[in-house]
């Protein structure tokens, strides 16, 4: 977790400067339903937050257990009570109100057993309360799985205040409901309580940018079988006065900086029966999932792998070139359903193959299964995607939500992934970028962290060879190199159109003023290699004349005319997932009649470690001009601390590649 | 040539042993396939009216995926509600051979809600099927039937559905007692097959063999390409409710009787809105009191169910709870204005549709609820879902089309009233003053009206961090220091919003040799021209008309000159005009601008013009002046 020690001393800052919202500074919250003190409606938010659309008054949670009548086992009850004070019309969504209730194939499920919400309105000095009626209760069944219980509040204006408190109760207790203690609005006082029975050991999973106070925790009798004697475990987190959470762009999850917990089983121990440890470590992780008939249990079956690697493998005994006839293989035959999971839906490869469509861990465990069964040392790896936030690095499986796969050849891993058809052999996708994944040596049952940091970037070249004419055209020939994820990209946007011609069409709306002729593509099975577009080019509308001058910006279609960095401070890294690589050559052969004026002066500028770089360069020889620009961010991650200087290097591209070459004509 | 003979024998032989399945694709004419990226082989709607309350639907369809662009297509996701029971639901895949690949179970059928985007409740369910294949082309098939118990509308019928998409067979046939009175519309020059045996009647409409058309910019739609039909009954019952859709007028009779004994208020609250506007002066003011009660006091919150799809909540339960949906709004609005004695009505709207069509009443048409207000000399129409509008502003959405006043004697159509391009105006003046080459400060102030209001409103509704963020994100003028940012609707009566925002500018003279160029159009450039298509098939049009004015005054550092500067450009054309002005006068460049468009539909062969009328502005838009720095 590097970003938390870089700003450890920002975080403090921003605490200390945040306005406190008035009232209720050290007086002991008070939360009774239906009990609304007459100087909450004069809470308004202030300092950064001045014009949030609503604030939170507070949020109070309680988790606890009890045995349910009806199954005889534990369950979990969750009560939330929520208020809050609506400040203008933006916030209005805060008065319909959903709650997600899931319930499983088998008779587990998750029951509403209580909900009370009301509208207060000061009018005159005088409350009057709305209680939500039952015309404004609704249950939507989203499918078998899945019930929203929606509610909509009455009377609800700018100035009024609104809450609900409502309890549930659930058969899940693998899983006990996590807490967020930031959200979109204002938070004047969030805090959960959570009383976990001796028979159970949960893993406290705490995350986000904000240090979270932790004022109790201890030991209290509770009993839930009557004449048991026994005790559980108590504990409080409280936040206060937390600001608005604000998104910024390049970053790859807003969660990963909102300060919350969540929970997770590790093991239960029940008199007189074993000690049950589920997840307790990273090897009972490991020895869980490969006892797992949807992970370890879906590998090891090799029937399927055994009959067709005869067909696969190629007789010469090189394991690179084997290798990746098996990863072309998995991903001829099978196709991804857009799914991320890390347990496979089937219990034997043989049946993903059969329906030729699975999650990414059918495709990719299946991948290893063949690896494994073809001798090679291949290794699932959890990852959480980008979408999923960053995983915090303690046990919890839980909070991982794909697998890739990993295999050591000559000394070498490779990080492979079948869920795309158009990526390399040793690429994983964009959501797999997120820094680390979690290794699992089927061989010797253990694992640990490696870094999947990718040696891919985001790499393209244009190379333009034009003349130019007495009526401002430009022609030629362009070519486009694109390698790594650009190739990905390209690769992608040419299968996606509906037929060359179309594609043509989207790259000409792209691009004023090109026509473009003798359209050829290079690779595009060839994954390995470049993807290779080359073209003849007419450029139209792009050389301007003044009075007896002619001038152009040289890197055409290729230049940046914007920083992609406008914002003028910055709080969480700004993560690219990838380094970025963008090579441009320009060669324009001119008129005889028209000479060179001046030419902009070159440059190289560079970040501090050579982190990243951009040199741009100019050179006549005769009628000829070259212009070269290369423009290189070198990390997948920079600090924020970092941001202004890659901001300056942005800067510095924007500035100079809008410099034209300027011509004069003869007289 | 022996050995041509012998390749042709061979395919032949090969055809003859191996036979061919119903759906190999060989058997797809080449012209079918050109721009296609979907066939539909064979489809099959038939419909059985039983009678006035039930009928029964058979769908077929059989189609090829051609390429990745066309999975979206390869899903089976069917609407119903407790009115219409889907069942008997069969779906298969099959190779490009036409091999079959895969048999679909029941329990691979998904069952979901579903709900508008703008709704929290809707009794609308879907079944959905995602057929997956990873080989293309590849080609699905399902059908199913539906129960339908009452009757509003019959399913639509279209041969193509969208761009890249041929169709080699497709049918729509309905069958009804041949008593039963239904019309339809189609496309002119359909032609329908009509039978009438054993006291039944059948209408048939086929498409065969009907070519892709590739994707147009800025179309309106494929329906004069298409073959379509459009079927809706005369007598209907549904959820408890009868009627007649013969004309519109009928049609608006039923919904006023829908709405019968909606319009009584609390009577605590009539003494309150009584109150509210008794030192009002006329019945103008009157409704502007209550307009801007409702904006203040009730919220827009959508819940659809069976006949309340249609029919208002009553006007009493909105004053207990203060939300409702557009007819809900609307009705309160209505029984207010009732109480202090100005009359009103109901009016079904199509937002953001066509105009309703005069001579074919049916539902489906109207997609929203608005209020008539007929005052002495005009009629005020409100829109009573915004908490924003001034009163009498509707939208272009609203604006400028055919709708139904609900009112005593049955429904009548009205037009709303139109925005000019005039009224949709934008209006900015800038002053860029350069204090040197790198130090420059920008002034923009901009008024918004009409539709161009509409457009910008959100802006003032986002805190001012995320103003700031906007501004630094779409400013067409690099920022290097942000100055300060303002946007709001200074008259609340008046669909206007004024704009300011200041900001230091990154140096905007870009270096060429010992020159320097200065983009003069530095504000509302259209930097991108659609592209030119040959034998353009399908309609297009510009979404509002609208007038563009921006000026820019250029305040120069002393001690640079100006060598260039261009001539004024005036483009005239029936789509729109536009003229840009540029002058030089004692260290000041000022820059004019105007640019209007208009908002009719335009036929395919016109398209080309429109580029050339685009690509003009586009070049008028870059122009620039040439500055050098004197010694």
């Amino acid at each position: 977790m590097p970003y938390k020690k870089l700003l450890l001393p920002l975080v403090m800052l921003l605490i200390t400067t945040v306005d406190c919202v008035q009232a209720q500074k050290n007086q002991k919250v008070e939360y009774k339903f239906g009990k609304i003190q007459p100087q909450d409606f004069l809470i308004n938010a202030s300092g950064i937050d001045s014009a949030a659309s609503a604030i939170k008054l507070f949020d109070i949670g309680n988790c606890y257990f009890e045995i349910s009548p009806i199954s005889k086992s534990f369950v979990y009850v969750y009560e939330r009570h929520v208020r809050y004070k609506i400040l203008n019309k933006n916030g209005y969504n805060y008065a319909n109100y959903s709650i997600g209730l899931h319930k499983s194939n088998s008779e587990s499920k998750e029951v509403l057993e209580f909900m009370n919400a009301a509208t207060y309105n000061m009018v005159d000095g005088v409350m009057t309360t709305s209680k939500i009626d039952k015309d404004s209760k609704f249950t939507e069944e989203v499918n078998k799985n899945t019930v929203f219980k929606k509610f909509t509040l009455p009377n609800v204006k700018e100035g009024s205040i609104i809450e609900y408190k409502y309890k549930i109760k659930s058969d899940f207790i693998f899983n006990l409901p996590g807490w967020s203690f930031q959200s979109e609005i204002p938070t004047l006082w969030s805090e959960y309580t959570i009383t976990i029975p001796e028979y159970f050991d949960y893993k406290f999973n705490r995350s986000g940018y904000y240090e979270i106070a932790h004022p109790v925790h201890e030991k209290v009798n509770a009993s839930y079988v009557t004449n048991v004697q026994s005790s559980a475990t108590r504990d409080r987190y409280v936040a206060e006065n937390m600001p608005a959470l604000k998104d910024e762009p390049f970053i790859s999850n807003l969660d990963d900086y909102r300060p919350s917990i969540d929970f997770e089983l590790r093991s239960t121990n029940f008199p007189g029966q074993f000690f049950n440890d589920y997840t307790g470590s990273w090897p009972k992780i490991v020895n869980a999932i490969l006892d797992d008939d949807n992970f370890g249990g879906y590998l090891n079956k090799g029937n399927y792998a055994k009959n067709n690697l005869k067909t696969i493998l190629s007789l010469e005994n090189d394991s690179l070139k084997n290798a990746k006839r098996i990863y072309k293989y998995i991903k001829d035959n099978l196709k991804w359903n857009q799914n991320y999971h890390y347990y496979s839906t089937e219990t034997n490869p043989k049946t993903i193959f059969e329906k030729k469509t699975g999650n990414s861990a059918d495709l990719n465990l299946a991948l290893i299964n063949f690896l494994r069964e073809a001798k090679f040392n291949a290794y699932p790896v959890l990852i959480s995607t980008r979408s999923n936030g960053k995983h915090p690095g303690y046990p919890v499986i839980s909070k991982f939500d794909n697998v890739i796969a990993a295999v050591e050849i000559g000394g070498n891993v490779y990080f492979l992934d079948a869920t795309a058809k158009d990526m390399p052999f040793g690429m994983i996708h964009y959501e797999n970028l997120n820094h680390e994944g979690f290794l699992i040596n089927v061989n010797d049952k253990s694992g640990g962290w490696i870094s999947t940091e990718t040696s891919f970037g985001d790499e393209s070249m244009h190379v333009y060879q034009l003349t130019l004419d007495k009526e401002n055209k430009l022609k030629g020939t362009l070519t486009n190199y694109f390698n790594g994820y650009a190739g990905l990209t390209a690769r992608n946007a040419y299968r996606n159109a509906i037929n060359e011609e179309d594609y043509l069409k989207n790259l000409k709306k792209s691009k004023n003023g090109l026509e473009l002729h003798n359209f050829k593509i290079l690779n595009l099975d060839s994954l390995d290699e470049r993807f290779i577009e080359s073209m003849d080019v007419e450029i139209e509308d792009h050389v301007e004349e003044a009075g007896n001058l002619v001038y152009f910006s040289p890197l055409l279609y290729e230049q940046t005319k914007e920083n992609p960095l406008k914002h003028e401070e910055r709080i969480f890294p700004v993560d690219f997932a990838h380094p970025i690589m963008e090579n441009c050559r320009v060669v324009v052969i001119i008129p005889d009649d028209y000479e060179i004026d001046k030419l902009p002066k070159g440059g190289i500028f560079k970040l501090p470690e050579n982190v990243g770089s951009f040199t741009i360069s100019y050179q006549t020889e005769g009628k000829a001009l070259l212009i070269k620009s290369i423009v290189t961010i070198s990390k997948s991650t920079y600090s924020p601390e970092e941001y202004f200087d890659l901001k300056e290097l942005f800067a510095a591209i924007v500035e100079k590649q809008a410099e034209k070459i300027v011509l004069k004509k003869k007289i | 040539m022996i050995k041509y003979t012998l390749s042709i024998m061979f395919v032949i032989c090969s055809l003859f042993l191996k036979g061919q399945s119903t759906w190999d694709i060989a058997k797809i004419p080449d012209d079918l396939k050109k721009d296609a990226i979907i066939v539909i082989r064979n489809e099959e709607q038939f419909l059985d009216i039983k009678g006035v309350n039930a009928a029964k639907y058979d769908y077929k369809i059989t189609a090829t995926i051609f390429s990745k662009a066309g999975d979206d297509f390869a899903v089976m996701e069917e609407v119903y509600d407790k009115f219409s029971n889907i069942y008997n639901i069969k779906a298969v895949l099959y190779d490009a051979a036409g091999n079959k690949i895969k048999e679909y179970k029941n329990s691979d059928i998904k069952d979901q809600s579903l709900l508008s985007d703008f709704s929290i409740f809707e009794d609308n369910r879907v079944k959905r099927l995602k057929f997956v294949s990873n080989t293309y082309p590849y080609t699905i098939e399902y059908s199913f039937s539906q129960d339908f118990k009452g009757l509003l509308y019959f399913p639509q019928w279209r041969d193509i559905k969208d761009f890249g998409m041929s169709v080699e067979k497709s049918s729509y046939t309905i069958q009804k007692d041949k008593n039963y009175q239904m019309k339809y519309l189609s496309r002119s020059g359909l032609q329908v097959d009509s039978t009438t045996t054993a006291g039944k009647t059948l209408y048939k409409w086929n498409s065969n063999h009907v070519a892709a058309v590739p994707r147009e910019p800025l179309s309106i739609g494929i329906n004069n390409v298409s073959s379509w039909v459009t079927a809706s009954p005369n007598l209907f019952e549904y959820d408890g409710s009868s009627g007649n859709f013969d004309t519109w007028k009928n049609f608006g009779h039923w919904i006023y009787k829908l709405n019968a004994g909606g319009n009584n208020l609390p009577d605590a609250f009539k003494i309150k809105i009584r109150d509210l506007t008794k030192n009002a002066q006329s019945p103008h003011e009157k409704m502007a009191i209550l307009y801007r009660y409702l904006q203040q006091n009730t919220r827009y919150v959508s819940v659809q169910l069976g006949i309340g799809g249609f029919k208002p909540v009553v006007a009493e339960k909105v004053a207990t709870i203060n939300y409702g949906d557009c007819k809900g709004l609307s009705n309160f609005m209505k029984a207010m204005l009732n109480e202090v004695g100005i009359q009103s009505h109901l009016v079904m709207i199509g937002n953001r549709k066509p105009s309703l069509n005069e001579q074919y009443s049916s539902i489906g048409q109207a997609n929203h609820m608005i209020l008539a207000v007929p005052l002495k000399n005009d009629t005020t129409y409100l829109e009573c879902t915004s908490s924003y509008y001034p009163m009498g502003f509707i939208g272009y959405g609203n604006a400028n089309r055919k709708v139904l006043l609900i009112t005593e004697e049955g429904g009548v159509l009205v037009k709303t009233p139109v925005y000019t391009a005039e009224d949709n105006y934008q209006i900015s003046k800038t002053k860029i003053t350069f204090h040197n080459e790198n130090d420059i400060d920008v002034l923009t102030n901009t008024r918004y009206g009409n539709s161009q209001f509409e457009d910008n409103l959100r802006t003032t509704l986002l805190e001012p961090s995320e103003q700031k963020k906007k501004v630094l994100e779409y400013s067409t003028i690099p920022i290097q220091t942000f100055g300060h940012y303002k946007c709001e609707q200074k008259d609340k009566t008046k669909p206007e919003l004024e704009e300011e925002i200041a900001f230091k500018s990154k140096p905007l003279l870009s270096k060429g040799g010992d020159k320097l160029f200065l983009l003069l159009n530095q504000v509302n450039r259209k930097e991108s021209v659609p592209i030119k298509i040959e034998n353009r098939k399908t309609f297009f049009s510009v979404p509002y008309a609208y007038q563009d004015i921006d000026e820019i005054n250029f305040e120069l550092p002393s001690g640079y000159q100006v060598d260039f500067i261009p001539k004024d450009i005036i483009i005239d054309s029936e789509f729109g005009t536009y003229a840009a002005t540029f002058t030089f006068k004692d260290g000041v460049i000022l820059y004019k601008r105007a640019q209007k468009m208009n908002d009719k539909t335009y036929p395919p062969e016109k398209y080309n013009e429109y580029v050339d009328f685009y690509k003009k502005i586009v070049q008028a838009d870059k122009q620039k002046a040439v500055i050098t720095k004197s010694m």
